[in-house]
């Protein structure tokens, strides 16, 4: 029989490796920065409402438009957040007149053309806010979606325009190769484009 | 490997090969031996490493350069701490910091130092109230950080410099 010291043994043994093994998966999980899949327009075609089935390219669409890396600059006051976990961003930036920074401090200033991966810098050649009237921070997905069909509110888009801003805008595309240590928004954008699409032409319904 | 050239405090240096990954800060730091440009956080978020960017419309700004890269700055022109002193004489920003003990540890002063000859060469271009001083000079030095907290010191110098010239830098002064 063992001993009951040894019994303390090993049981504090046993909570040190489910402790360690809980905290490499922790640190497995977060380093994880494979995308999240996106479900293709096909796979709704079992939805036969047209509008419901509007709606649901919508909410899956929403994976994209509510990531971090959307959201992120799509804030509803004068200061962008950063990171997966929507911090603000330090140093302490602001939107300027035109969402391209202040005087002082332009986003160009440190975000160049193309991400530099060695200074951890995130880059594209029009990097910039959403006008305040575009913010998508904290907002729900059908809260977005009514803003997103609204001209004074997208930007004076046509829903056509969508497509290819979601699908073809380069800026956009950033949030699908985010550069060191950033996980990108799911699916790619072209999966993105084409829910956008599907969705337009299905009579643009709201969740 | 990309072709670098640019002007450093008035001298041209290059072209010269750069790797693609070498930042802005390795360059002036481990290439050229000029290390007045400090490396802090290493994130753009201390801005000890700032150096000053002078563009063609006679206007200039301040750029980290720790998470840059070298090649972004061809064709530049900059100016970096040491080009601020001439013939030994420091400027009257360097002799104001002097004056007011503003630094401690000295690490953040170039950044502070290249933010202030900005704020002052802007406010003699476009001179502002009295009465919008404090502000600006808050505004301006935002962002840098100063671990032995000298904040107040680095404000006080800097208006100092500024309300001894009132004619150049504040409106109907």
């Amino acid at each position: 029989m063992m001993k009951p010291g040894r019994w303390l043994s090993v049981v504090i043994l046993g909570l040190v490796m489910v402790y360690v093994a809980a905290a490499g998966a922790a640190m497995s999980a977060g380093s994880d920065n494979r995308p999240e899949a996106l479900a293709s327009p096909a796979s709704f075609s079992g939805i036969s409402n047209t509008s419901r089935r509007s709606a649901a390219y919508f909410t899956e669409l929403g994976k994209v438009l509510t990531n971090p890396r959307c959201t992120n600059c799509h804030p509803v006051g004068d200061r962008p957040r950063q990171g997966d976990m929507s911090r603000l961003h330090q140093p302490a930036v602001f939107r300027g007149k035109d969402g391209f920074g202040l005087t002082t401090m332009r986003c160009s200033t440190c975000h160049q053309s193309a991400n530099f991966d060695p200074g951890r810098m995130p880059g594209n050649a029009l990097w910039h806010l959403a006008p305040l009237e575009m913010a998508w921070e904290g907002k729900t997905i059908s809260q977005i979606c009514e803003q997103i069909k609204d001209p004074h509110r997208n930007g004076n888009r046509s829903l056509h325009d969508l497509i290819d801003h979601v699908g073809k805008d380069t800026l956009v595309g950033w949030a699908w190769a985010p550069g060191f240590g950033r996980k990108p928004a799911p699916g790619t954008q072209k999966e993105a484009g084409a829910l956008v699409e599907a969705w337009v032409q299905s009579g643009a319904a709201c969740p | 490997m990309t072709k670098l050239a640019l002007t450093i405090n008035g001298h041209a240096h290059g072209p010269v090969d750069v790797r693609d990954d070498l930042t802005m800060n390795d360059y002036l730091r481990e290439s050229l031996g000029m290390t007045g440009t400090k490396f802090g956080c290493g994130a753009a978020q201390c801005l000890s490493c700032v150096v000053i960017v002078d563009l063609p419309d006679g206007t200039s700004h301040t750029n980290p350069t720790c998470v840059v890269s070298a090649a972004s700055f061809d064709g530049k022109k900059i100016r970096t701490i040491e080009g601020h002193a001439t013939g030994g004489q420091l400027t009257v920003l360097q002799k104001a910091f002097i004056e007011h003990f503003a630094f401690q540890c000295g690490y953040c002063t170039p950044g502070f130092i290249n933010e202030g000859q900005v704020l002052l060469e802007r406010l003699a271009r476009t001179p502002i109230a009295r009465a919008d001083l404090e502000t600006t000079i808050a505004d301006a030095l935002d962002g840098h950080l100063c671990r032995c907290t000298g904040y107040v010191k680095y404000h006080e110098a800097m208006r100092d410099v500024i309300l001894a010239d009132p004619g150049r830098f504040l409106k109907g002064a």
